[in-house]
């Protein structure tokens, strides 16, 4: 099948990160919805052959079958925009994005557990989750306070990366796991610059002002 | 306990763009803090008489914010002027929000509950914002961090560091050459914002001058959080 076909779950954030991508990119694609919550259809054999972790997005493009929303946006990024803006090539650019991705992959995926222990049940302490979601968040808002004094509005670089893709459901949907945007000021007005972002679409959790 | 009398710094005037609103806390009560199409700053209860939703969960629409869950839109003074669902109701004027008193002084929103409150705060002219912190801490535990840990002036050398109340919840902390402007906000007893503006031109201060404070509001804030407890970062001090 020649074309981007994405596997999808609706309600997951790191899914919502390739859909933003996509979109932004002004992409064509091919959604396969996955009974994620309560089919846990990752984890069936199917899934586990495309991606052993059993979790999601998956997304194939022609040979490739790739795994973590990290990755598929890089890729994406790479092989569809020409321009070279959403992943720059190279210098402090470049480097700052990898940064974020890896943040986003790593330091956030406390939010993940916040969020789905709080939306879906699943088993664990909810308190701890929180606190750390809590402070990766201000590590981001710390972050943009300072890129503010250097009158620079994005993550990585002058104009939205696929680090702020990466880096944005964490925060739009931290309401999900008890966490509200008071205390984050330069994170409100980062995400309002992304909202104008061409191509953005909201999920459940992140309203649609109308 | 709620929002005591006199003036409450509520965020820093640049952190409320025009048509958006942010939650916030006084002395543990919820306040939406929401700025309008024309710039106009509102303090009000956070809370849509509807159903009881976070009006700053909301959006802005001209000199309206509208609640999320049934759009139910208030005007500047707090007023509900149209409900979606019935579009052609003359909504009964009874219909309102709470709104406090707000005004815009040191770079920073404030609002008061007193229907005739006390001077709002002077205007100590040009400010050049440098960000809100929020600190698990009570104030006045804040206030004591801050006179035994002020940060190093931005031109010039180490000299005797001032703190001093220029207002209720506004300090003043001379630094050498150099002077911030601090807003104390009470979000509960345990909990405070702290507004820092630089007292001066933005042409002397803006960024490198901002980062220079910055990077002291982040190691405050260890400061705070890395004691054990806030008595044994006042005895460190005395030392």
């Amino acid at each position: 099948m020649a074309g981007i076909v994405f596997h999808n779950y609706e309600l997951d954030e790191c899914c919502y990160k390739v859909r933003l991508a996509l979109s932004m990119l002004g992409l064509e694609w091919q959604t396969v919805a996955v009974d994620a919550f309560p089919g846990s259809e990752q984890v069936s054999p199917l899934y586990l052959a495309m991606n052993p972790l059993g979790s999601l997005p998956i997304l194939k493009d022609g040979g490739l079958v790739l795994h973590g929303a990290e990755t598929i946006l890089a890729h994406l990024a790479r092989s569809r925009d020409p321009s070279g803006r959403w992943l720059p090539a190279g210098g402090g650019e470049f480097a700052g994005v990898m940064q974020w991705l890896v943040f986003s992959a790593a330091s956030l995926s406390v939010t993940v557990r916040a969020r789905s222990s709080a939306l879906f049940d699943t088993p664990g302490d909810e308190e701890a989750p929180r606190a750390s979601a809590a402070k990766a968040l201000r590590i981001m808002d710390d972050h943009m306070t300072a890129r503010g004094f250097d009158g620079a509005d994005w993550f990585a670089a002058g104009h939205a990366t696929i680090a702020d893709i990466a880096l944005f459901p964490a925060f739009a949907l931290s309401r999900d796991y008890g966490v509200d945007h008071d205390e984050y000021p330069a994170l409100r007005r980062w995400a309002r610059r992304f909202r104008a972002v061409p191509g953005f679409m909201t999920m459940p959790g992140i309203p649609d002002y109308h | 306990m709620t929002m005591t009398g006199g003036w409450h710094p509520v965020a820093l005037s640049t952190s409320i763009e025009p048509a958006s609103s942010a939650g916030t806390h006084i002395g543990g009560g919820e306040f939406v803090v929401w700025r309008d199409g024309s710039g106009a700053a509102h303090v009000w209860e956070d809370r849509c008489p509807h159903r009881g939703m976070k009006l700053s969960f909301g959006f802005v629409r001209g000199d309206h914010i509208a609640c999320l869950y049934h759009g139910w839109q208030y005007d500047a003074a707090g007023r509900c002027r149209y409900i979606p669902a019935h579009p052609d109701l003359e909504v009964p004027k009874t219909i309102t929000v709470p709104a406090y008193r707000t005004v815009e002084a040191a770079g920073m929103i404030w609002a008061s509950r007193d229907p005739e409150p006390a001077t709002a705060p002077a205007d100590p002219g040009e400010v050049v914002p440098v960000r809100s912190l929020y600190l698990a801490a009570s104030a006045e535990t804040v206030l004591q961090v801050v006179e035994g840990f002020p940060p190093r002036p931005f031109g010039g050398d180490a000299g005797p560091a001032g703190l001093e109340p220029v207002g209720a919840n506004l300090h003043r902390l001379d630094i050498g050459p150099d002077t911030l402007l601090l807003g104390l906000q009470r979000l509960s007893d345990e909990r405070t914002a702290l507004h820092i503006v630089i007292a001066g031109p933005a042409e002397t201060y803006s960024g490198e001058g901002q980062k220079h404070f910055l990077a002291w509001t982040a190691a405050l804030r260890h400061r705070l959080e890395s004691a054990p407890a806030a008595d044994a970062v006042l005895s460190t001090e005395a030392v």
